[in-house]
């Protein structure tokens, strides 16, 4: 027995930092979640200060069930995130699996591909929403008008004019509007964290046992067969960690949506804790403790699910 | 079937010639067993045959087609790897499955087979496990249970015991002829080690810096080697080999001697040295020799209970019929 206590008492200090690190942020929103807390309100100035009298029970919780944009902010941030999560996985591993084999320029290649990961989120958004999905000017408008323009001018050529007069004009997607600015959103962070994931992806690839593979060939595995049996098992922790990891921090997003389309038609729960926390903290706090249950969740779903499907 | 034949099979790497020109032929059945040093081109070989490495040039038959550009699935040659290279995340019964999940054979036939080869390997009781839960004998048997479902023409091991321990090599080593005389397919079977060499082997092939040394039965090459790397590559221990004037009398450079073919005793013999080393095995003593004025060492097998002490002074007696003699171009002269 003694002779564990000195590491016991060597680890307390930290064990306490993280203990404080992290139970006093939950501590306080679970607190706040249930009181009378805003920061203005000129009739009621006792709510002001976060106070036991001012306890509110489950009313915030109520409010926030009760508010307009909660389901379906819930719903969205389920949805960024999964369809994020989604296409990150299958483009990371296909793109790691293309640049594994060696080629010559491969290692530019990878610092290219490496790359969006530094571009900073807000600036991300500001480039893909102005340069790129601009309906008008960006990318996109360029170039639905330059196919308009050519369609319009084959429209008069001879012969095949006939043809081409049946084609519509092609209408540029406004991705600000409030149906789609979560696409946008989806689109420019995928862009962002593919990278990420094709890291990984490629680090574990190297450390695949070339004798397996060769095993495999002898058995008759083609190339799909190889990828299927070896290669997707290899990844899976690989995979759960990009999963996880991209999970916790896609439920987060705000700076995109914000620059988008400032939250029209598209927050997620982060957004929605923000909008109330201009005044009502209670609700945000209520609303933060919503995000904290839908995270844990969303990340044993996923766990388990990756799992399953490739342990086979 | 499963006779193979190899024409005039060059390897190279970039500019290094591992392999030069070689002609060999395995006929149907046979153990054959890849002998030498490390880096001789053992593994190189056994993986041109399987044809995970393209020949530079010459041509492989096996069974009389050529499978010089047959892709290594459709050569029917299964392989048994050092490092077992089993499947990990599959339990044993998937591992050994996998072959004839590929061939899409239906289910019903892939457990018989995988039973019958789990049976016969005594794999029954953990075909449920994953390799990771398992000794390095049962791995190494998962991955012979994947090559016998095949049913291959000729099975290719690289290697496979040398990655187990010293009582279950001899096991294994067993096991593997066992098999090989049940089955009585052809196998190709690299080491480095000479016991296991001459134990398995129907044939064994010497090699050297990717040369053929010498082929032959494992006695043909113990009785007699055709030069000296040979004669000093098999046997344990090393053969004796004298120079200088010892060897004239014999009308050769080098003459070898192995060491279970010289008695030891206090006073008969021609040849006189002091005791250095003597190793007791229990069933034999090796006697190491000094100062005989023929050799450094001579290396001396007697009986298990003769009891000479190290510095003790005894006499030698060759048999003058199992003296190898070898010219100075390192061949044997008959
Ligand atoms: N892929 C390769 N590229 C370049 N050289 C290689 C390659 N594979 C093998 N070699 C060279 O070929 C030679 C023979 O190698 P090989 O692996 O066949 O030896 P080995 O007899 O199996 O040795 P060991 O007993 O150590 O396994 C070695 O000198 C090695 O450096
Ligand atoms: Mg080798």
């Amino acid at each position: 027995m003694s002779d564990r206590k000195l590491p016991r008492l060597l680890q307390t200090p930290a064990v306490i930092l993280l203990l404080i690190w992290m139970l006093v942020p939950l501590s306080l929103t679970l607190y706040f979640s249930f009181i009378r807390y805003v920061l203005n309100n000129l009739r009621r100035p006792e709510w002001t200060t976060p106070s036991f009298s001012n306890w509110r029970g489950l009313g915030n919780y109520e409010f926030v069930l009760n508010s307009k944009d909660f389901l379906f902010a819930i719903q969205n941030s389920l949805l960024i995130v999964g369809s994020i999560l989604f296409l990150t996985v299958i483009l990371g591993v296909a793109i790691a699996v293309m640049i594994n084999k060696a080629f010559p320029g491969r290692g530019i290649v990878r610092v290219l591909l490496i790359s969006p990961f530094f571009v900073m989120p807000a600036v991300n958004a500001v480039l893909w929403i102005n340069m790129i999905l601009d309906p008008v000017l960006g990318l996109q408008g360029l170039a639905v008008g330059g196919i308009n323009s050519v369609i319009a001018s084959l429209q008069n050529a001879p012969l095949v004019g006939w043809f081409f007069s049946l084609w519509p004009q092609l209408e540029p997607i406004s991705f600000r509007a409030t149906q789609t600015s979560a696409y946008a959103v989806i689109i420019m962070v995928t862009w962002q964290w593919t990278p990420f994931a094709v890291l990984i992806f490629m680090t574990s690839l190297q450390s695949e046992d070339q004798q397996q593979k060769e095993a495999a060939v002898l058995d008759g595995a083609g190339t799909w067969s190889q990828f299927r049996f070896l290669t997707l098992p290899h990844l899976s922790r690989p995979i759960a960690i990009v999963v996880m990891i991209q999970a916790i921090f896609h439920l987060s997003l705000y700076a995109e949506i914000e620059i988008v389309s400032r939250g029209n038609g598209n927050k997620n729960l982060p957004y929605l804790i923000g909008e109330f926390a201009n005044n009502n903290i209670g609700a945000a706090s209520a609303t933060g403790i919503f995000a904290v249950i839908l995270a844990n969740i969303v990340a044993i779903f996923l766990l388990r699910m990756i799992g399953k499907t490739l342990m086979e | 079937m499963g006779r193979i034949v190899l024409e005039n099979v060059t390897k190279s790497f970039g500019d290094a010639q591992v392999i030069p020109p070689l002609d060999l032929t395995i006929e149907d059945g046979e153990f054959a067993v890849f002998v030498g040093p490390s880096g001789c081109g053992k593994s190189t070989l056994l993986r041109l045959i399987a044809g995970l490495e393209e020949t530079t040039s010459g041509k492989i038959m096996i069974d009389g087609e050529d499978a010089t550009q047959v892709p290594p699935s459709k050569r029917g040659l299964a392989m048994v790897f050092q490092s077992y290279a089993l499947y990990p995340h599959m339990t044993v019964r998937k591992n050994i499955a996998f072959p004839l999940r590929m061939a899409k054979m239906d289910q019903a036939e892939i457990d018989k087979k995988v039973e019958g080869a789990a049976k016969i390997l005594n794999l029954d009781d953990y075909l449920e496990q994953k390799p990771g839960q398992l000794s390095g004998g049962q791995r190494q048997r998962v991955a012979i249970g994947r090559a016998i479902v095949r049913e291959p023409a000729a099975f290719l091991f690289d290697e496979p015991l040398s990655n187990l321990d010293a009582a279950l090599r001899v096991g294994m080593r067993l096991e593997i002829s066992e098999l090989h005389n049940r089955l009585a397919t052809t196998m190709i079977y690299v080491t480095h080690d000479q016991v296991e060499a001459m134990t398995m082997a129907n044939k064994i092939v010497v090699l050297r810096a990717g040369h053929i040394e010498q082929v032959g039965s494992p006695l043909d090459l113990y009785r007699t080697p055709r030069n000296l790397f040979v004669a000093g590559f098999i046997g344990s221990p090393k053969m004796n080999f004298i120079e200088g004037a010892e060897a004239e009398k014999h009308g050769a450079k080098t003459i070898g001697i192995r060491p279970e073919h010289i008695a030891v005793s206090s006073d008969t013999g021609p040849w006189e040295g002091t005791v250095g080393v003597s190793e007791h095995l229990g069933s034999d003593t090796f006697f190491h020799i000094h100062n005989s004025g023929l050799a450094e060492t001579i290396t001396v097998r007697a009986d298990g209970e003769v009891g000479f002490k190290h510095g003790d002074r005894v006499r030698l007696a060759p048999r003058e019929d199992v003296i190898h003699r070898f010219g100075a171009d390192g061949l044997r002269i008959e």
